[in-house]
């Protein structure tokens, strides 16, 4: 009953963010989605410091070399079940730095995407919408996990 | 009445401190119970989060980089001292022994103690 409880009290949900060789163009999007216009953190919204607290990886930016195994790393780290948000054309496709000697992205050659978010940068209200869109395959990810 | 003690400034009584420590207990198993269950264990995902790198691949910056200069402009002085500062305790007494011998007879030499 106390699991049933707990779990009715738990409708937040907590983003962290990455970025992999982003121009910081989608990250200051991400912080204008938290700021008092938009405050994505009435809806439970939140970042947190450590993919270890996560349900969802927000990962900008193309993919750089040295950024490959941290990328790795930090996915691994994020416990199941998880949902991986690219945000802006670069993590989608390359966008600009598409063909550089220094990438190995897009994300989706790294680690598995489950949403998309494009624009070069995404406009906040995009953001939000994947956000929500990720909350929704989360959601059924967590039923599967259950059934199991 | 039993398990019950008057101290003057208030009471103890078993059967309080007994529902006190359930229900404190069920309010921490039910913060627990928030907790994430989904992950696996002996992976990745119990391993301290340090931005994406292992332990071996931290930039280690010391401390004694800030008064790097400051070490180098003094370093004949530091190349001399640096040895003396063994860690050995023996060494550390009879530096004491021998500092305190001296500052005696200083002492005894400046009241005119010998005269």
């Amino acid at each position: 009953m106390i699991k049933k409880l707990a779990k009715a009290l738990n409708p937040a949900i907590w983003v962290f963010h990455v970025n992999t060789g982003s121009c910081n163009g989608c990250d200051i999007e991400i912080i204008a989605a938290l700021t008092p216009r938009y405050d994505v953190e009435r809806f439970g919204i939140r970042l947190v410091g450590t993919p270890r607290h996560a349900d969802v990886l927000l990962v900008t930016g193309p993919v750089t070399k040295q950024m490959e195994p941290k990328l790795k790393r930090i996915y691994a780290q994020t416990p199941d079940p998880k949902v991986v948000l690219v945000i802006g054309n670069c993590g989608a496709t390359g966008g600009v730095f598409y063909e550089s000697y220094n990438l190995v992205g897009p994300v989706d050659q790294i680690v598995p995407v489950d949403v998309y978010v494009p624009g070069c940068p995404p406009r906040p209200e995009a953001i939000i919408d994947g956000v929500v869109k990720a909350w929704l395959k989360l959601e059924k990810l967590s039923e599967e996990s259950e059934k199991k | 009445m039993i398990g019950h003690i008057e101290t003057g400034v208030g009471f103890w009584n078993a059967i309080v401190w007994c529902v006190s420590f359930i229900v404190v207990a069920l309010a921490v198993y039910a913060i627990r119970a928030l907790g994430r269950t989904h992950y696996r264990k002996g992976t990745e995902q119990v391993k301290p989060y340090l931005s994406g790198t292992t332990e071996y691949d931290r930039v280690r910056v010391p401390g004694e980089n800030v008064y790097w200069g400051f070490a180098q402009a003094l370093k004949n002085y530091y190349n001399k001292i640096t040895p003396v500062h063994a860690g050995r305790l023996n060494d550390y007494i009879t530096w004491l022994v021998l500092m305190l011998a001296v500052f005696l007879v200083i002492i005894t030499l400046l009241s005119g103690g010998l005269g």
